[in-house]
Formats: structure tokens, sequence, C-alpha cells
């Protein structure tokens, strides 16, 4: 899964352990989700949502495209 | 951008960081109680005690103890880990789990089909769990890395 956490974090100057304290997880989590080896739970994407107030969809990307019917 | 502008939680008491060091010098504490009451059972009634079966049972019963208060400190070390760390625990967990299967099954046949003379010793799946554990730790590290 794709996502914007590293351009977020460089927006803001955020460290990836600053990230990771304001999500309370570890350094490694935050790594392992920026290099898109580990998808985060559905309640991690809510938090992080959150705490860059925007819609989970403009952070995550399934990389799933949606055909009209 | 309208994102919170709060400093991150790190100077309160909570963190992960500081949780999984509580935890772990926890685990640590009750695991080496464990170990030293093990022992004790071992070694004491031979060397120490000359077999006196009182003192010998209530060592067992504190071993008992101390195994409890170890599994419920790995239950709140593991608990107190975020969901990659949990992962990477589960992952080592299903090798070290399915290896000391494996090996266990087999290793108890071994006299039985005349490969070793002596029975084989129970414990000694003990080590491949133990070993499998850090290798699987090693392998999911690197993975998520």
């Amino acid at each position: 899964m794709k996502n914007r956490l590293k351009v977020l974090r460089a927006e803001r100057d955020w460290t990836q352990a600053d990230l990771a304290a304001r999500l309370d997880v570890s350094r490694q989590t935050i790594v392992a989700i920026e290099k898109g080896k580990y998808d985060p739970s559905l309640s991690l994407a809510f938090k992080t949502a959150r705490l860059f107030a925007q819609p989970i969809e403009s952070i995550f990307d399934d990389e799933i495209e949606v055909t009209g019917s | 951008m309208n994102a919170p502008s709060q400093k991150p939680s790190n100077t309160t008491t909570n963190t992960i960081e500081t949780r999984t060091a509580s935890n772990t010098k926890k685990l640590a504490l009750w695991t080496g109680l464990w170990l030293i009451s093990l022992a004790l059972v071992a070694f004491g009634p031979k060397f120490l005690w000359d077999f006196h079966t009182v003192i010998t049972c209530t060592l067992i019963v504190t071993n008992l103890f101390m195994g409890y208060k170890m599994i419920i400190a790995n239950k709140e070390h593991l608990e107190g880990l975020d969901e990659l760390q949990q992962r990477i625990h589960l992952e080592a967990m299903a090798l070290s789990l399915g290896c000391s299967v494996v090996f266990g099954a087999v290793f108890g046949l071994l006299e039985n089909v005349r490969i070793i003379a002596s029975s084989p010793n129970p414990s000694s799946v003990l080590f491949v769990t133990g070993i499998t554990y850090g290798i699987g730790m090693l392998i999911a590290h690197k993975k998520y890395l």
C-alpha cells in the first residue's frame, strides 16, 4: 500500500521519532510504513488521518482502481 | 495545513519506549527469579538441604508462583508493544511453535526406533524453542526494515 506519510511528515518538519511519539508507536513502525513494508491497522490509519487532519484515503492508497458500472 | 500542533507526548511517562522499558525490566526480574527458584529446585535437595521434603515442596510451589508471574509479565510485555512489534513476535512464535512441535514429535520417537539408546530428555525441546524464537525474531525484524 502506498502512502504519503513521508511527505506529510516532511511538510511539518517532523522526524520519524516525532511522528512515532505522536502516534504512540515505535520508530521502526514508522520506517516500515513509509517504506511500504507494513500496512497499518485500521485504527492506526485513522489515528494518522486525525493527526494530519486529512481524509484517510488522501494519506493511504491501496492502488486498486475502482471502475464505474 | 491544519494539523494539530501539540508536542509529541514523549515528556509523559506513558510513551511506548518507557512502557516497553518498564515491562522489559519487569519481565527480566520475574524470569531471573523463576530461573533462580528452578535452579534451587534442581540442585538444592542434593547440595543444600539433603532432600528435605518440606523445603523441596516449598521451593516447587515458589517456582510455580514465579513461573506464573513470569507468564503474566510476558503477556503484559507483549500487550505493551505496538502493532508491528506484536506482529514480529507473532511470526517468531509461529516459527518457534512449529519447529518445537516437529522436532519434539520426532525426538520422542528416536528411542523407540532405536536411533538413540537412552530416553530423550523432553527439556531438549526448550532449546529448540528458544533458538528458533531468536531466529524468528531476526528474520521478522529483517523483513520489516
